[in-house]
């Protein structure tokens, strides 16, 4: 049965009524798992929805149900993100887990390689980037659906526990020795950040190119919430400012305004939250003329 | 993961060579293509300079290694740096220099922790700026 069918017979049980399958194309993004784009269609109604389904095999495991309630929590609060329709943890008649929101159109997710994507919309795209960011670190995540699904940690084992999931999937995936990013693992051991201010919902890749803007200074959707989990709000903030995803202008974080700028609309959105951050420097093994100096601004889920 | 630009090329093969699903062929299909591109030009890049980057960071790790060989370590582990110091890259395949390679860089790890924990700063120092100089060494450039 082909995967349009095996939705339509879905769909069809969920709502209780015949549903047509319509425009489902595979779309890029999200790699973690299969992204669909398709149209519910039902007497009617005509519904735009994203289907996500867990692959065969994945470079990253992500838990499904840890997303999915990450999207709600924050659809919930207001924060520009899909509405999640269903999950369904044992796959149903997609044979593999998945589930469904909503899909947003109008917008467009920008490559972090390419320069100037946010051309004269900078300070507003900044505005919301940010923004948005400190309402996720100022939220309380023990009264959000996610709060119920995901580990907690302790203020001051943030850090370790994702320097450790890190290093573990460094150890499982390397394929040729990395003796610089061993060095780096060793050094933050050796040099643990101060606890977290606060334990936050972490969307954990939260950078540019991972929303959707209309192309005139507006956000409409944040995307990629499959590495959610709950944290240190800095890891979030380390990652969205880390010069990787710079579009090549150095004097801007992620493209749009200086970094001061950007820790300021930060700090005055994280309500509750953390204010002033404890931000680290860049990563450096040793002092001297000629020693190594890594790109990472924080503690961050994928930079270590 | 790093990835040989056998790996690469095999998987590129491999991308190109099946049709993609009808719900494969639009935007996703798109992004696929583009992102075999740019592995394929980056994949150029390194086979150019494959050999000379590995022969060269070969010799370089050996030479920091020559000179921790003087070093005051447990005698096995200072067994295995002589061992090292004295190999040859005799055969000048990828794949050998690779092998080799990876000896070496585990060698390097091994040693750069030793030297951490006894607090040799020298030596530190100078492993970092051979850090410096395989990291370069290894660049390939997503513009070019």
């Amino acid at each position: 049965m082909s995967l349009t069918a095996q939705l339509s017979a879905y769909l069809g049980r969920l709502w209780g009524k015949p549903v047509a399958i319509e425009k489902m194309a595979r779309i890029p993004g999200g790699a973690s798992r299969e992204t669909y784009r398709f149209e519910a269609v039902s007497g009617e109604d005509r519904t735009p929805l994203i289907l996500r389904r867990d692959p065969p095999g994945s470079l990253i495991e992500t838990d499904r149900r840890i997303e999915f309630e990450a999207i709600r929590s924050f659809h919930d609060l207001g924060i520009p993100a899909p509405n999640p329709i269903a999950i369904e943890e044992d796959g149903a008649e997609l044979e593999r887990p998945f589930f469904i929101m909503t899909k947003i159109d109008g917008g467009t997710a920008a490559s972090p390689f390419t320069p100037g994507v946010y051309a004269g919309h900078e300070a507003a795209i900044a505005e919301q980037f940010f923004g948005i960011m400190g309402r996720i670190a100022g939220a309380d995540p023990m009264v959000l659906p996610i709060g119920k699904v995901a580990d907690t940690v302790a203020l001051d084992q943030a850090w370790k526990r994702e320097l450790d999931y890190w290093a573990g999937v460094i150890d499982a995936d390397e394929q040729h020795p990395q003796p610089i990013v061993r060095a780096a693992i060793r050094k933050l051991y050796a040099n643990p950040p101060p606890p977290a201010r606060k334990l936050s919902v972490v969307h954990g890749d939260y950078r540019s190119g991972n929303f959707l803007h209309d192309g005139k200074g507006k956000i409409i959707a944040i995307l990629d919430w499959e590495m959610a989990h709950l944290g240190d709000p800095l890891e979030d903030f380390g990652w969205g400012t880390d010069p990787l995803w710079n579009h090549g202008d150095a004097s801007r974080v992620s493209g749009m305004v200086p970094r001061d700028e950007a820790i300021a609309i930060w700090e005055k959105r994280a309500v509750d939250g953390p204010r002033r951050p404890a931000l680290v420097g860049p990563l450096r093994l040793g002092e001297g003329p000629g020693d190594l100096d890594l790109l990472g601004q924080g503690i961050c889920r994928r930079r270590l | 993961m790093t990835p040989t630009i056998q790996q690469i090329l095999m998987g590129v093969g491999a991308a190109l060579s099946a049709p993609p699903p009808p719900e494969a062929a639009g935007d996703f299909n798109a992004s696929k293509v583009g992102m075999i591109g740019m592995m394929s030009m980056l994949a150029a890049q390194e086979a150019d300079k494959a050999v000379p980057v590995r022969v060269v960071e070969n010799a370089a790790i050996r030479a920091v290694l020559r000179r921790a060989a003087g070093t005051t370590y447990d005698a096995e582990f200072s067994g295995r740096i002589s061992v090292a110091v004295d190999s040859v890259d005799e055969t000048l395949t990828i794949s050998a220099l690779d092998r080799a390679n990876a000896d070496l860089r585990r060698l390097l790890t091994e040693l750069h922790a030793s030297v951490e924990n006894a607090g040799d700063r020298d030596l530190d120092h100078i492993i970092l700026r051979l850090y410096r100089a395989m990291a370069e060494g290894r660049r390939i450039d997503l513009g070019r």
